[in-house]
């Protein structure tokens, strides 16, 4: 893979300057509450989504319409200066409508590579389970590999490449279950929920002229999220608390049909970085462990029953009962 | 083939027969520590079984037939079925009791013709009665040993442990009931037994050694039972074996147990008044006569019967006829009589029974104010014609009373031996004499003694020069045995202390022990090995104390008047009017007199002196001598102190599984961790490296919270914890700073040394601070 897309890894680690821990939670805190302009409420989520940015995840929202689950992720999107593309999943939307095409060229007599709305910094997938899963599974190799493959060519994507992706948790007649594969993909999964009565009433006053969202100005660019990103990655963990991460995603194992996958444990701990980089702390404590587990390993557990919640449950559990070190 | 097959069939978890190291590398640890307990439970019941063959003799045959039918178990288990296994011990069993039936000549239809009795007799084994005590003891045991090691063994290597430990079991409950096991060797079986069904339940099971612990406990509470309760029929004497380091009183070491007769260390002497009794003539006062010697206590063998008129024969030989009158003054488990005794008269013969050896006892217990009569022969021998007695001893006589146990040392019949040869004797009336004299001349009388671990006669006779009349009648009559004169061991009391013409007053420092010594067609004649002088001594010393000490029950209202040493004026005289006779009414009514001459002639004028000893003895032990009759259970006690030396095998076996026990029980109740944490709270032990430092001390840090507010939860973190608690009150900020310096610890990479030691310090205070009362000097 490196050696057919050299440029797939633009950026080796040498060449990475990594922000300052202060910077990192710094610009974390400027894109928070650059979104909180927007968004009303919800700030445990903002933060949520703000840390699977820079821990390079990528998120899933789901919750019924009308929540601001767009709005979230636009409002991201325009905090950073970057690149940014929305898909509207429809039941007849095709993979290549994502990925791009190869077109024609009547002048050039060439095929010309038309790319798809994936190419972009973020990318929001609205309502992506109404979509068959066919055209789901185009964003699998995005998502994880940072590239896409049209046509035997394999693309890379640009850096950072994040997906925020909404589903609709109603109508379950009209909607396609998201692949258990592709659900793994998504660092977290968070559901925002029905603001208050108070916060509703804050968030009519923000938008009966403007919507916000229109006056929201970018707080950072496309280099500091990478330097950030790097300085993230860099955050320590120990053994005690690579430990105590396995023992969590063990318990889950033990007590789930299917439980936390090893690629759901590496996301704990790289959400946990985040968590970490937001305290402007250097190393993880079990702490952030605790604080992301819910959001990061529920959805990747599957228990006998079919209840939604039953991988919360199971996650809670975990939390109660391995021992914190 | 044929064999593999019937063998999976027969057993399923049998192995295939693999060469035998093969097949012992291949099983587990927990079958080896469940053969092992089967092992202990084995030997429990063969060691009881090995002293009765010490005693008797068959230590060998035993042996081998032991080895024989292990060797056949193990070889056999998984290649015969369980029901030819069990024809198999069934049939070495009936095997071994016909030959003992045989050899003590009944022969097998003994079993047909005598059912009833043989029904009777096995009952009377079962409650209580020694199995030492039959004919042929050692060839019974040929009959009993068999099954039991060959089935328990077969089910052992078949995995049966269970059932494995049955047979075994079944038989140390019978030599518990036969009294023959000891409470510490039942014991040890017992913790056998369990360790057997314990460990091979682990090892059928695959348990782990953790649940081991439930054993050590269990076994740890048998123990303890075994020590502070007993079933065992008998032996209500003294549950603990333990320490028994209290003297007995002579009397009761002498005459506890009409059946047997233990042997003490150091005996007090009890003054209290037995008995009186008025006589023709002063004479020894026989209670029990006993044949058979273990190496540490004499047993009586034989059947009992009830008293009839003409059921005591006098003996053989010429006699005289004496009558005596005794009264009873304090509660007695025997009856006092002169030798050889032939008619009692009295209230108390309807409850009379009448030993093998036809020494009279009472099934019950005499009382104070029994009053009964007693017609005896007395043996008129002169040395002369005892000398001249001959051998011709008769079957019965030689397999009764030429017994000597298997571990009697060459050294000691060649020390024997030598000591005839000296003294020049050649028949057995002047080997008798000569042994008399020998230790009336080399030894000295003492009660302050340490008993011999081993055996007693062979210590006494070897090692020791002092002793008390018990020492000295054991080391004689083994001595004559050893010269193949048969002798007898008999107990009993002195005369006592004469008050008046014809009336002597018997206390329990009158107690005794001498010999008999058989001569054909004459009868058994006393000689007595004891040195009479300083026994007299010692007895006189101890009334005179006893009387100063105004203790009661010493005196009767003849005796209050006569002087201690009153009686040693009249012995002189005594011993110059009837010297001879004096001494042969003493120790023996039946043959004294002749053997008093004999004496005087061979030992020229050491004899009188003994005979004056002896009168003065007679007197003065009535002063002195222990009390009879009042302590059956001293025998008892006396045989546990083997047992109760200051660090036995058996001791150091209860304490070991007492202590395992108690540190399982500690162990699973947590109470080690307890104090273990306890101490670690205070103290934080040797400096590791930082990381490790700081860790112990946080640690120390939630025991202390824990203490003060609740533990940690296992799902909350250090932060958490330290969060919820500060809702209970401000926290000390000390207590913030050891979990920040823990989380750098832990969490964070590690602390250099000077943070560690901080945040040890700073626990160390915490934690002084609130030791309760002495906590404020911390501060």
């Amino acid at each position: 893979m490196t050696d057919a897309n050299p440029s797939s890894q633009p950026n080796s680690l040498e060449t990475i300057d990594p922000l300052p821990l202060s910077s990192v939670t710094d610009l974390a805190t400027a894109i928070h509450s650059n979104v909180t302009q927007v968004i009303v409420g919800h700030e445990a989520e903002v933060e949520h989504v703000v840390t699977a940015l820079l821990a390079r995840g990528h998120i899933l929202l789901d919750d019924v319409p009308g929540v601001g689950k767009t709005m979230l992720a636009r409002s991201i999107a325009r905090s950073i200066d970057c690149s940014f593309q929305r898909v509207q999943f429809t039941p007849d939307l095709l993979p290549s409508d994502i990925t791009g095409v190869n077109v024609f060229n009547q002048k050039t007599r060439e095929f010309e590579f038309q790319s798809g709305p994936v190419f972009a910094n973020i990318v929001l997938g609205d309502e992506i389970n109404r979509a068959p899963p066919k055209t789901q599974s185009a964003l699998l190799e995005a998502m994880e590999e940072q590239q896409v493959t049209v046509d035997g060519e394999t693309r890379p994507l640009p850096d950072p490449f994040v997906v925020i992706a909404t589903q609709n948790a109603i109508e379950p007649n009209r909607t396609y279950d998201l692949p258990f594969a592709e659900v793994d993909r998504f660092m977290k999964k968070l559901s925002l929920g029905y603001p208050t009565p108070a916060e509703e009433s804050e968030m009519l006053g923000r938008t009966v002229g403007h919507h916000p969202i229109e006056r929201l100005e970018s707080v950072t660019d496309l280099e500091s999220v990478i330097r950030a990103r790097e300085a993230v990655a860099n955050i320590a963990v120990e053994p005690p608390v690579r430990t105590y991460a396995s023992n969590l995603a063990h318990y889950t194992r033990e007590h789930a049909k299917i439980g936390a996958s090893p690629r759901g444990s590496i996301a704990l701990l790289r959400a946990a970085q985040a968590r970490a980089a937001l305290d402007n702390r250097e190393y993880v404590i079990p702490d952030d462990i605790q604080h992301e587990a819910p959001h990061v390993l529920s959805h990747r557990i599957k228990t006998s029953s079919s209840r939604d919640d039953d991988g919360g449950t199971v996650v809670a559990d975990a939390l109660e009962r391995v021992r914190v070190p | 083939m044929s064999t593999q097959t019937r063998t999976g069939r027969s057993n399923p978890v049998s192995l295939a027969l693999e060469s035998p190291l093969e097949w012992a590398s291949t099983i587990s640890v927990f079958r080896w520590l469940a053969y092992s307990g089967l092992g202990v439970l084995t030997v429990s019941y063969l060691a009881v079984l090995q002293e009765i063959t010490i005693t008797v003799g068959g230590t060998r045959s035993l042996s081998v037939l032991v080895i024989a039918m292990f060797v056949g178990a193990v070889v056999f288990a998984h290649t015969i079925h369980p029901r030819t296994a069990l024809a198999v011990a069934l049939g070495a069993g009936a095997l071994g009791f016909w030959y003992y039936f045989e050899v003590t000549g009944y022969g097998i239809g003994v079993i047909f013709s005598e059912f009833d009795t043989l029904i009777s007799d096995t009952v009377t084994l079962a409650t209580g009665m020694s199995i030492q005590q039959m004919a042929e003891a050692g060839t019974w045991t040929l009959g009993f040993a068999p099954a039991p090691v060959f089935l328990s063994w077969y089910l052992a290597v078949r995995r049966r442990y269970a059932l494995a430990v049955v047979p075994g079991g079944a038989a140390l409950l019978f030599l518990v009931l036969t009294t023959d096991a000891t409470i510490g060797v039942t014991l040890v079986g017992v913790v056998g037994g369990i360790a057997t069904v314990g460990f091979g339940e682990l090892d059928r099971r695959d348990g782990s050694i953790a649940q081991a612990d439930v054993l050590a406990i269990l076994f740890a509470v048998i123990v303890f039972l075994s020590m502070t309760v007993t079933l065992v029929p008998g032996g209500a004497a003294s549950p603990t074996v333990l320490v028994d380091d209290d003297a007995d009183t002579l009397d009761g070491t002498i005459d506890s147990n009409p059946d047997e007769t233990g042997i003490s260390g150091s005996v007090d002497l009890s003054p209290e008044v037995h008995f009186t009794v008025v006589s023709d003539e002063p004479s020894y006062w026989r209670t029990a006569v006993y044949d058979r010697y273990t190496g540490d206590s004499w047993l009586r063998t034989g059947p009992e019967g009830e008293y009839d008129e003409g059921v005591l024969e006098a003996p053989p030989g010429q006699t005289q006829t004496m009558n005596q009158t005794i009264t009873i003054e304090s509660q007695q488990n025997v009856l006092p009589t002169a030798a050889q005794p032939t008619a009692i008269g009295g209230d108390i013969t309807a409850d009379l029974e009448v030993t093998d050896h036809g020494q009279p006892m009472p099934e019950g217990t005499l009382i104070e104010g029994d009053t009964y009569n007693v017609e005896s022969a007395v043996l008129d021998a002169d040395p002369a014609e005892l000398n001249d007695a001959g051998t011709d001893y008769g079957e019965d006589v030689e397999e009764y009373y030429l017994q000597t146990p298997e571990d009697m040392s060459g050294a000691f019949e060649d020390r024997t031996a030598e000591i005839v040869e000296e003294a020049g004797a050649e028949t057995p009336y002047e080997k008798a004499a000569a042994i008399e004299q020998y230790f009336n001349a080399e030894y000295d009388y003492s009660l302050e003694v340490d008993r011999p671990d081993g055996n007693v006669a062979n210590d006494f006779l070897l090692e020791m020069d002092e002793g008390y009349c018990v020492y000295f009648a054991t080391a004689m009559t083994q001595m004559l045995r050893a010269e193949e004169v048969p002798a007898r061991y008999v107990t009993g009391y002195t005369s006592g202390q004469q008050v008046d013409d014809h009336e002597h007053v018997v206390r329990g420092l009158d107690a005794h022990a001498w010999v008999e010594v058989y001569f054909p067609d004459h009868g058994w004649v006393a000689f007595e090995p004891t040195p009479s002088s300083e026994r007299d001594d010692t007895h006189d010393d101890r009334l005179e104390e006893a009387r100063e000490d105004g203790e009661d029950g010493i005196d009767t209202e003849e005796s209050e008047d006569v002087p201690v040493d009153g009686e040693d004026e009249d012995a002189p005289d005594f011993l110059e009017e009837e010297d001879p006779d004096a001494l042969l009414d003493g120790p023996h009514n039946e043959s004294d007199p002749d053997l008093e001459d004999n004496e005087s002639t061979d030992n020229e004028t050491q004899a009188g002196e003994e005979h004056a000893g002896q009168e003065g003895l007679l007197e003065g032990e009535n002063d002195t001598d222990g009390s009879e009759g009042e302590v059956d259970d001293s025998e008892l006690e006396t045989d546990d102190e083997g047992l109760s030396l200051p660090v036995s095998p058996g001791d150091l076996l209860v304490g070991t599984a007492l202590f395992l026990g108690l540190a399982a029980g500690a162990h699973r109740s947590g109470v080690t961790g307890l104090v273990g944490r306890e101490a670690r709270l205070y103290w934080q032990g040797f400096d590791t490296d930082p990381d490790t430092d700081t860790q112990r001390a946080y640690e120390r840090l939630e025991h202390l919270l824990a203490r003060q507010y609740r533990s940690r939860r296992r799902g909350e973190s250090p932060r958490q914890y330290l969060e919820s608690i500060s809702k209970y009150g401000s926290v000390d900020p000390r207590v913030r700073r050891v979990t920040a310096l823990y989380e750098q610890a832990t969490y964070g990479g590690g602390l250099d040394r000077d943070e560690a030691d901080e945040a040890v310090s700073l626990v160390t205070g915490l934690a002084r601070e609130r030791v309760p009362l002495l906590g404020r000097f911390w501060r």
